[in-house]
């Protein structure tokens, strides 16, 4: 039987997890109506089906409408496993069997055919409650494994509500991180090296550190960046471990973010945030002025930890009034956050955007000079904050996705990650930095009001803060270019429960970073201490 | 009509024999739970969609067992899902029966098979009437004004 046509429905991230959409298949229409109860008492948003082939064409008719499929295995026509297989493969949605023949062979089975849980009826209500875990594993995953930054918006949306729930977060963060394989993955990421036998193994994630991003735009400047090819600036790069598919991912990011921060150009002014030149330490005065950082307290709090010690600039930063529709999970103090804040002036495709406020054009200058490769216009500043696990990014990542209002991202963002409350559930606060009017843009939308410590800071010192970051831990810099106009994420992670991050984790780089919004590429590879002018 | 505390009395006095006498399990009492005020007829409902498909299920087993070859997969499949729907309910002795009559299927004993399927019959009657009776006893409590005990 089927449930009345809730119509397509979106998830409702924002109370996670209620809401959730169920799609329940059974042809026992006793169970269907029990389960159907038992969903609704959850808080669910259920529809039942007592047919396979029913089934399938909902979830068909109906893409994106479900978040996760029950299924009986028994179901006259159709093999549920085969059901199972079809949802697998054609959605994606994590899919739990029900059978009341608990034969160890099937659940077998069913774990074999992909089946992400299989209970044995009759089934409690404990067991219905918590099969939205099974949904933000999926989740995280998905992130980790594609970058999708949707799924990082998703997954900070759902972490950012768990927060308010009785459960805590950190049911998020303690329960879903599957130990292991991400650990494993986890562990990688911070160093290169490592990666030299990751090429063979499994879709190794590369983590482009500044250092290595850096390499990345003198290859592509000194091939010209219209006739660049990931070939080419393989060889030029010199990186024995690096793939031909690494750097043409990345490339691909790369102009992505620069075609964003393109288009940011146009809309930011230079909203100020000129960075002639910045060091971290560099007193409030050059921030200022040229940097209309609304967020500068945050910004600056970063620049006062010219160190690796963000726990200070979270400690400012908390103050920030940050509205952040995701809430940044605080993360280690030692975290850093790579924002990548654009001002997009105008990337010129040639300049990468850099040039657009500064007028440096040259790319490649970006490694070393910060200074002049900031095109702080609003753009897009990452600011990455490198924390111990690094895996932070992935978050970011999401955040880019998620299109908030830079400012109110941007402040959200970074004061939650800098915000050292421990208790703080973990907010990840997605938020794009782009400025929504010109003023805003520059910088990091880090506006708060609180003054962080010397003023602005732009993002590129953000960035340049976080490339210095380097000798954190680990070198997760995630040059995550966003674009600019999109993308400014910053995320602060203050105090992020390493498995929380585990299961964030992407290579280093959020999956956003390595689209190379347009601010990215604005984005110095600041080599340690570069941005210490 | 009876007061309202007697039948009280009455409703969970029967309720307790039928627990423990087996005929109904946890399940039930599950279920109970589930009915609220935006459902207050859930129980009634679940259990009236358990005796209808029940009735099929009775059927189409004892048309299985009476062909000539008897396709013993089939009428494991009716068994398996006569057993799950039992459960579904707490309906425990019918759910027992259905454990021993999946045995037979597999062992390919038809006289196995229509005892068990006797069997079967004779215990989803006893746990209908006695539902029925508790509802009947619900109603009477209920019209009499007063609320249904819970059961714990």
């Amino acid at each position: 039987m089927t449930e009345g046509i809730h119509g397509f429905s979106s998830p409702r991230s924002d109370v996670f997890p209620a809401g959730l959409r169920v799609l329940v298949v059974d042809d026992d229409p006793t169970w269907l109506k029990i389960l159907e109860k038992m969903l609704k008492k959850c808080a669910y948003e259920v529809t039942t089906c007592g047919l396979a082939i029913e089934a399938l064409d909902l979830l068909r008719e109906r893409k994106g409408g479900f978040d996760i499929v029950i299924s009986d295995v028994n179901m006259p026509d159709m093999d549920g496993f085969k059901l199972l297989e079809h949802v697998g493969l054609e959605m994606d949605l994590p899919v739990i069997m029900m059978s009341v023949d608990g034969e160890t062979s099937r659940v077998m089975r069913g774990v074999q055919h992909g089946a992400c849980d299989y209970l044995l009826k009759p089934i409690r209500m404990k067991e219905l409650r918590n099969i939205w875990q099974h949904v933000y594993r999926k989740k995280i995953h998905e992130v980790r494994d594609t970058e999708s930054l949707e799924g990082l918006e998703e997954i900070l949306m759902m972490r950012n509500v768990s927060e308010h729930s009785d459960d805590g977060n950190y049911l998020l963060c303690g329960g879903d991180v599957t130990p292991g394989k991400k650990r494993k993955d986890a562990e990688h990421k911070y160093d290169e090296k490592d990666f030299a036998d990751h090429s063979s193994a499994k879709k190794a994630r590369v983590v482009w550190t500044v250092d290595l991003h850096q390499k990345f735009v003198k290859a592509v400047n000194l091939i010209g960046f219209e006739k660049v090819g990931p070939k080419k600036i393989l060889d030029l790069m010199n990186v024995p471990w690096l793939t031909r598919e690494n750097v043409a991912s990345h490339l691909q990011k790369y102009r992505l973010y620069l075609t964003r921060l393109q288009k940011d150009d146009i809309k930011s002014t230079s909203s100020g945030l000129k960075l002639p030149e910045f060091s971290p330490r560099d007193a409030a005065g050059d921030r200022t002025e040229s940097i209309k950082v609304q967020q500068n307290e945050a910004v600056n709090s970063y620049r006062t930890h010219s160190n690796p010690h963000v726990q200070n600039i979270s400690s400012k930063v908390q103050e920030v009034d940050f509205k952040c529709s995701a809430s940044l999970k605080p993360i280690k103090p030692k975290k850093i956050l790579t924002g990548y804040a654009v001002d997009s002036h105008k990337a010129s495709s040639s300049n990468i955007g850099i040039s657009q406020s500064f007028g440096s054009t040259e790319y490649s200058s970006f490694n070393t000079t910060l200074p002049t490769q900031y095109s702080w216009n609003g753009g897009y500043t990452e600011i990455q904050f490198k924390q111990e696990p690094a895996p932070q990014f992935q978050v970011q990542n999401g955040f880019s996705n998620i299109g908030l209002s830079t400012q109110q991202v941007q402040s959200t963002a970074h004061g939650q990650a800098l915000s050292k409350e421990k208790d703080k559930p973990a907010k990840f606060g997605s938020f794009s930095l782009q400025p929504p009017d010109p003023v805003t843009s520059s910088t990091w939308s880090m506006k708060n009001d609180q003054s962080l410590e010397p003023t602005s800071i732009t993002n590129m010192e953000l960035s340049a803060f976080l490339l210095q970051g380097e000798h954190r831990s680990s070198t997760n810099l995630d040059m995550q270019n966003k674009g600019a106009p999109e993308f400014n994420e910053l995320e602060f992670i203050d105090e992020v429960p390493p498995d929380l991050y585990d299961a964030l984790r992407f290579d280093g780089y959020p999956p956003d970073l390595l689209e190379y919004p347009p601010d990215l590429l604005e984005y110095p590879v600041i080599d340690q201490g570069l941005f210490i002018v | 009509m009876a007061a309202v505390p007697q039948l009280q009395r009455q409703f969970i006095e029967y309720t307790t024999s039928l627990y423990n006498e087996g005929y109904l399990d946890d399940q039930f009492t599950q279920l109970q739970k589930l009915q609220d005020e935006s459902n207050p007829d859930f129980v009634v409902e679940v259990v009236s969609l358990f005796f209808e498909d029940s009735e099929k299920l009775l059927n189409n087993l004892a048309t299985a067992l009476q062909q000539n070859i008897v396709d013993y997969k089939q009428v494991d499949s009716h068994v398996h899902q006569f057993k799950g729907s039992s459960s579904s309910i707490g309906a425990q002795r019918v759910t027992s029966v259905c454990v021993l009559f999946r045995n037979c299927c597999e062992e390919k004993n038809l006289d196995g098979c229509l005892r068990c399927l006797q069997q079967l019959k004779h215990e989803y009657i006893n746990v209908r009437s006695k539902l029925e009776a508790l509802f009947r006893l619900e109603q009477q409590i209920l019209q009499a004004g007063g609320s249904i005990p819970m059961m714990e």
